[in-house]
């Protein structure tokens, strides 16, 4: 019992308590404790922690709109990079003349490229506040557009997560090229100083590291909110039976709209908190691969819960950190085994199966909820109603 | 448990099987989670000696994804010269061990290896990367936790760091004296065509503005980029051939990368463009990626190279024996890539026992002035800037898939890192012997720029 | 010294039996100073005794070329002299190049082979053509007039003028012709031969004549460089016409490309439903098929090559097929009902295999090679056309043809379409959905099995090589309408051309992006695709 209220809404909360002390405990113990003892949490174990969370964001934007409202994004990847982008670029301009040519306004690669002057689009990334609303506005406004086309015409099921996937691979194949003004292939790379403090500096690793965490809990937060509200309801409503909404009068693709932006300004920011925890934004976060990873996060650890994504989001990050020094040669057949696993034996992913066992075990047996079928019966419905 | 294993097996026997022997263990956890079949599992754990003072050398090249491809090589050629020396009897007294690690072809995921390999496993030197966003996505680590790094391919130059040493070819030990050669054989109209990332960018600005102060015409150069792994080059060999019927002998400068060379040539193959009308050199193009092809209809386009399989030296003889007789496959190739991992390891191993440690700001001192044998007869050394001496030749592709050697240098040339061919570029140089101890010292202005410690 | 000396002398000796052939009375005794030059003064040197040896016009030079091409002339250290090496009861040993003469055992440093270069390329093969004008196969005539176009060596004018007077074969007189026009143009004949030879090189057409007379254009100002300067406009406005053409035709064959990759997706994922992110893969899987076919071929029976693809048609279509039916029996079969869930299946999936191919095959791009009927190109107009792709145009309409006749008229066809219109209809009128579900997904993984025998013609044979086809085969499927092979078929052609028509203003890379973008855009107005099915349970 206790379990299984530890998944649904108040392990939201407890999941949030958590990050909170996590934010605190761990740079603490990071910084103060010394290196030998037993609660010393290593730099590497702060970076790689930091850089799961900031994972576990991008699976809770992905779950928010899949998990609750059954829009399967595959370029959720775009817009994680483009809020990395935003970062990125405040990070460049934060490195001034200290490049390697000692251009104070050019970052290295467009020096060497013989970029006479910035692009009119790289000004104003000096100022923080301005590179983190871009962060937020960028992925916002692309996903609004998108979003506002494909659910006005009513784009579904196969052909909207297909077209999500031709966003980002144009948007890769865009970001690949030199003449965009964003370094090309290399991306940008070789960051100092974040807000006056060195990037490098383990204060600075352990701030952000508690910023990340402070940020999923937040955004937990709100995503408990909004699946909480009456508005979370006719996601859900949407989500099970898009064609009955509607006909009951909800204006469907207004709610599809608002929840997709908001997932996409979710996304946006956890890239923003990636890229300098990482030290690197390259047009490969765009690879549709990506994308697809971020939404096995989410089946692994349970979609349709707030919960599972982060769990999911560690779990497989840290087997792949894992498998790759360990198993080098043989990990991808383990990585590719998990996935083929989990959809075949836990439906319901991580968050489901704990539940599941505990409902075992508390004697109660109901019906399992599926989604699923309700998802069939809407799609006959539609089928039927054309 | 991984990481007490890791620390049990020792000797350097094991240490070259140890995928294999860390397989059963880790399979037989796995399978137990996903059911995967555990019959590997017979192998057995193979005891674990307690000989625990080795070197460990960190091997962090791509073994899944994208660059697998080129990657995959290179671990194994430093897994034999690792079991090499520690036949020789190790380095100071101890057995080397390889740290493999695979980054996967994933960018942010070579610094969080790089990091783990130099936290977690001390590692005394790093043998990796290829691409060059790897090499600038974990230049960072290496700088800030002072490790070092060996980067072994051909690379656009433009970057000198404190813990980096460069093996491959910088753009004057490769593209120029490529184009001086075709000059020489009456070349007067390039085609400069790249895949669209940083190396060709660069490479093909140098080479313009080179081409241009030779007293080359606007309308006789064309500059074409393509996109990572293009595959339908109908229309571009078209315009090639188009470009080439002007009248003068032209000839293409490719930078395209691995993937997409192989449909390249086999368009400019069933287009019917022989190397004797446009010739192609190209800077990516080695023996490995040619064993995919059929040469036949290639026969006679070029490439530029520090190293070729066919380079007739005894100590390449020696080389490729070894190499296949590791690999168990005597069809085996080598490239230059390798031969620059060779040099490069060859180098450190000199250093370590010159400064009698593996401490790195010991070693980075007495990796300067460094100098082996390289595989084609010669001794490169390292120089003050992080680069070393190699000899630049230009081959042929011959119908067996090999090379054969047209044309080389009479010395060996030294890797400029900062190209004179780029305004911004040309005034800097890089020194990283005391009191110098700079990577981007600016002649001009008298500074040392940057950041650069 | 003494080798500049010797070269001297060699051309002195050149010039004495260019004046007086008959004189060579013993023939081997002129030559061998001349085959000696060869290995003198690098490649300068052995271009100069390859025109020394042109110019005897002796036949027995033509193996001294061809051994030279092949690489099997080597220079004997001790005394310069150029000597075949070949093996003979287990030792190298030296041969006189002119006689066959075994002149004793050599070591393996005692010689240097004889390099060849494509300027030393390019002058034998002038130098061989000049040799073979008058040979009795008038391919090798035809081949030896195009040499000698591209030449177009002043000094080869009394030759080819005579060789073209004696001609009795039009189509070999008209080669023949031209070279001589190309080589007059060259030379320093009067104005009025110059412009009308400007006339048979301008008549050919095609970019070899431009380049010539682009070249003559370029020259010295005056009537000829006028002439040459008009004729090439005239080549060139109708090649821009011919071009339009080649680019459709371009358009073409990257469209029937991508049908191939397409048309088993659009079973697996348009028909069944099921997101296969495995398709690639199973791509994958019939090129790695063709590459262990032709190994085989190559150890065993070298003679079957021509047949390689043949052979490996049906086995790449039975090995994929039954990967696939694997796949479905084991993973698939449970997710019936959850499309979206299949996806995730599907990509740990191709994580497995591509690790799979990896491990079994190693890293690296892998050899198919093409049989004869698959390589070079012939022309239509100044139309070229690849033979490759010619092929694999006409593989995938027939590809496409078989798949619509089965789909139609095939009782499988038949519970095919009934399984996936109306599973539990289906069921009870007797049809086995399982097994006809696992058959389905058989047929469409087999059917990418054989796109991939045709993709390893043209592209890497590598573990990624499924990766790079998989997003493009979504679009097409998705642009041409889930559910429809006509949709595929219309829907791969169109993407094709629209893709060739883009890439010569915008680029390659631009050109693809807007592809996509025109995708995204597409289905904003056609959410269902170009050929949208209504009813179909297909959607979720």
């Amino acid at each position: 019992m206790i379990a299984r209220k530890l998944l649904g809404d108040g392990g939201v909360l407890l999941l949030v308590a958590l990050l909170v002390l996590a934010a605190v405990l761990v740079p603490l113990a990071n910084l103060s404790l010394p290196p030998d003892s037993p609660l010393h949490v290593s730099n590497t174990s702060v970076q790689l922690f930091g850089k799961y969370l900031a994972f576990a964001m991008l699976a809770l934007s992905v779950d928010l709109v899949w998990g609750y409202c059954g829009i399967l994004s595959l370029g959720h990847g775009a817009f994680f990079a483009l809020g990395g982008y935003a970062m990125g670029m405040y990070l460049m301009r934060q490195i001034g003349d200290r490049g390697v040519y000692a251009n104070p306004d050019l970052p290295d690669f467009m020096v060497f490229l013989n970029w006479q002057e910035l692009p009119w689009y790289w000004y104003g990334f000096d100022m923080f506040w301005f590179a983190m609303l871009m962060a937020m506005v960028v992925p916002g406004l692309l996903a609004f557009v998108f979003g506002w086309f494909a659910f006005r015409s009513r784009v579904t099921g196969v052909y909207l997560s297909i077209i999500t996937q031709a966003m980002t691979f144009a948007l890769l194949l865009a970001f690949f090229r030199n003449d965009m003004g964003f370094g090309g292939n290399n991306g940008l790379t070789d960051f100092k100083d974040i807000l006056g403090y060195n990037i490098q500096a383990n204060t600075t690793r352990a701030a952000l590291f508690a910023a990340t965490a402070l940020t999923l809990a937040g955004a937990l937060l709100v995503c408990r909110f909004i699946t909480r509200s009456k508005l979370g309801k006719v996601l859900v409503a949407i989500r099970d039976a898009e064609s009955r909404t509607r006909f009951i009068g909800y204006r469907v693709e207004h709610y599809k709209l608002f929840v997709w932006t908001l997932s996409a300004v979710m996304a946006g920011i956890a890239g923003a908190l990636y890229v300098p925890q990482v030290g690197i934004i390259n047009p490969s976060e765009f690879a549709p691969a990506n994308s697809i990873e971020a939404v096995i996060w989410v089946a692994v650890g349970g979609r349709g819960t707030l919960v599972g994504p982060v769990i999911g989001a560690f779990l497989v990050n840290w087997g792949k950190t894992t498998f790759t020094s360990v198993l080098p040669d043989f990990w991808l057949f383990a990585l590719g085994g998990l996935f083929v696993a989990v959809t075949l034996f836990l439906p319901k992913g991580i968050v489901g199966l704990i539940a599941k066992l505990t409902r075992r075990r508390a004697e109660k047996p109901s019906p399992p909820v599926d989604t699923e079928a309700g998802v069939g019966t809407a799609a006959d419905a539609r089928a039927a109603a054309e | 448990m991984t990481l007490r294993h890791r620390e049990a097996a020792t000797s350097f026997a094991e240490t070259a099987t140890r995928a294999v022997a860390a397989l059963p263990a880790s399979v037989l956890r796995a399978g137990r989670v996903l059911g995967l079949a555990a019959g590997l599992a017979a192998a057995g754990l193979s005891a674990a000696s307690a000989q625990d003072e080795t070197i460990k050398v960190g091997v962090l090249h791509s073994l899944s994804g994208t660059m697998a491809i080129s990657e995959t090589t290179l671990k194994d050629v430093m897994l034999m010269l690792i079991e090499e020396q520690n036949k020789k009897g190790g380095l100071l007294g101890k057995k080397l061990e390889a740290v493999v690690v695979d980054p996967a072809s994933d960018w942010p995921r070579f610094a969080e290896l790089a990091r783990k390999l130099l936290t977690e496993d001390k590692v005394a030197a790093t043998f990796g990367c290829w691409t060059s966003v790897s090499r600038k996505s974990v230049l960072p680590v290496f700088e800030e936790l002072n490790g070092i790094l060996f980067y072994p391919v051909q690379y656009e130059g433009e970057e000198s760091s404190k813990n980096i040493f460069y093996t491959g070819a910088a753009p004057n030990q490769q593209a120029i004296p490529a184009v001086d050669y075709l000059a020489a054989e009456g070349v007067e109209r390039w085609v400069l065509a790249g895949t669209d990332y940083v190396y060709p960018r660069t490479t093909n600005k140098i080479l313009e503005a080179y081409l241009k102060a030779q007293g080359v015409a606007d309308e006789d150069i064309m500059i074409n980029y393509t996109p990572f792994g293009h595959s339908d080059w109908q229309n571009i060999v078209a315009d090639i051939k188009k470009f080439g019927s002007a009248g003068k002998k032209t000839a293409v400068v490719s930078t395209i990368n691995g993937d997409a060379n192989v449909p390249f040539y086999k368009e400019l193959a069933n287009q019917g463009i022989k190397a004797t009308d446009i010739p192609v050199v190209a800077f990516s193009v080695g023996e490995e990626e040619l064993a995919g092809l059929d040469t036949q209809p290639l026969l006679g386009h070029l490439a530029a190279w520090n190293y070729f399989m066919s380079v007739d030296t005894p100590e390449n003889e020696e080389f490729i024996k070894t190499w296949q007789a590791f690999i168990k496959n005597d069809k085996r190739v080598t490239n230059d890539p390798m031969e620059a991992h060779v040099i490069g390891f060859n180098m450190w191993v000199a250093a370590v026992e010159k400064a009698g440690t593996t401490e790195p700001d010991a070693v980075i001192d007495a990796m300067i002035g460094v100098a082996v044998p390289n595989l084609s007869g010669g001794l490169s050394a390292m120089m003050p800037n992080h680069h070393i001496t190699k000899p630049v030749l230009i081959g042929e592709i011959q119908g067996d898939g090999q090379f054969d050697v047209v044309w080389e240098t009479s010395g060996l040339v030294v890797g400029d890192e900062w190209s004179d061919f780029l305004p911004d570029s040309k005034d800097l140089i890089s020194d990283w012997r005391a009191p110098m101890k700079c990577g981007n010292f600016n002649v001009a202005t008298g500074k040392c720029g940057g950041a650069t410690q | 010294m003494f080798t500049f000396r010797k070269a001297l002398t060699t051309l002195l000796v050149m010039l004495a039996l260019v004046a007086a052939p008959a004189m060579a009375q013993t023939p081997t005794d002129t030559l061998r100073p001349l085959v000696d030059a060869l290995g003198q003064g690098g490649f300068d040197g052995a271009e100069k005794a390859i025109a020394a040896l042109a110019a005897t016009g002796d036949p027995a030079v033509l193996p001294i070329f061809e051994a030279l091409t092949a690489g099997d002339l080597n220079v004997r250290k001790a005394d310069k002299r150029v000597v075949l090496v070949r093996e003979e009861g287990g030792a190298d040993v030296a041969v006189d190049p002119l006689t066959g003469a075994v002149l004793g055992p050599v070591g393996r440093r005692d010689t240097d082979r004889l390099r060849v270069n494509n300027r030393l390329r390019s002058a034998i093969a002038a130098a061989v053509a000049g040799l073979s004008l008058r040979a009795s196969d008038p391919q090798v005539r035809i081949t030896s007039a195009e040499s000698m176009f591209k030449a177009a060596d002043p000094a080869m004018v009394p030759a080819l003028a005579a060789a073209a007077a004696d001609e009795e074969n039009a189509a070999v007189r008209a080669r023949l012709e031209q070279a001589l026009a190309a080589s007059v143009l060259r030379s320093d004949a009067s104005d009025d031969e110059k412009i009308a030879a400007i006339g048979v090189v301008a008549a050919r057409g095609d970019r070899d004549a431009l380049s010539l007379l682009n070249n003559i254009a370029s020259g010295t100002p005056g009537p000829v460089q006028q002439a040459a300067a008009d004729a090439a406009a005239g080549i060139e406005s109708s090649l821009a016409v011919w071009g339009a053409a080649q680019n459709v035709w371009y358009g073409v064959s990257l469209g029937s490309v991508l049908l191939l990759a397409a048309i088993g997706l659009a079973i697996t994922f348009g028909v069944m439903g099921v997101i296969n992110m495995a398709h690639g893969e199973m791509v994958m899987i019939g090129a790695y098929t063709t590459f262990v076919v032709q190994e085989i071929i190559r150890t065993s029976f070298p003679g079957l090559f021509d047949w390689s693809l043949a052979i490996a048609l049906p086995l790449a279509f039975c090995v994929s097929g039954l990967v696939g039916i694997a796949i479905e029996r084991s993973v698939i079969r449970w997710l019936y009902g959850r499309p979206l869930e299949t996806l995730l299946a599907t990509w740990g999936i191709s994580l497995i295999l591509q690790q799979a191919v990896r491990t079994a095959f190693g890293p690296s791009n892998r050899e198919v090679g093409n049989p004869s009927w698959m390589s070079g190109s012939f022309e239509i107009g100044q139309l070229s056309i690849t033979y490759g792709r010619l092929w694999i145009v006409v593989f995938s309409l027939c590809v496409f043809a078989a798949l619509m006749l089965l789909m139609r008229y095939t009782p499988f066809g038949l519970q095919m379409r009934a399984v996936t219109q109306n599973r539990r209809m289906a069921s009870v009128m007797g049809i086995r959905t399982p097994w006809v579900d696992a058959m389905t997904f058989g047929l469409g993984s087999g059917i990418a099995g054989i796109a991939g025998v045709a993709l390893s013609q043209i592209d890497n044979v590598s573990p990624n090589l499924g990766q790079s086809y998989i997003i493009d085969s979504f679009m097409v499927v998705v642009f041409g309408g889930v559910g429809n092979l006509w949709g595929t078929l219309v829907g791969a052609l169109t993407l094709g051309v629209v893709n060739k028509f883009l890439e010569p203003y915008a680029g390659a890379v631009l050109g693809k992006i807007l592809v996509l973008v025109f995708i995204i855009l597409f289905i904003q107005k056609r959410p269902r695709g170009l050929f949208a099915l209504k009813g179909r349970a297909v959607e979720a």
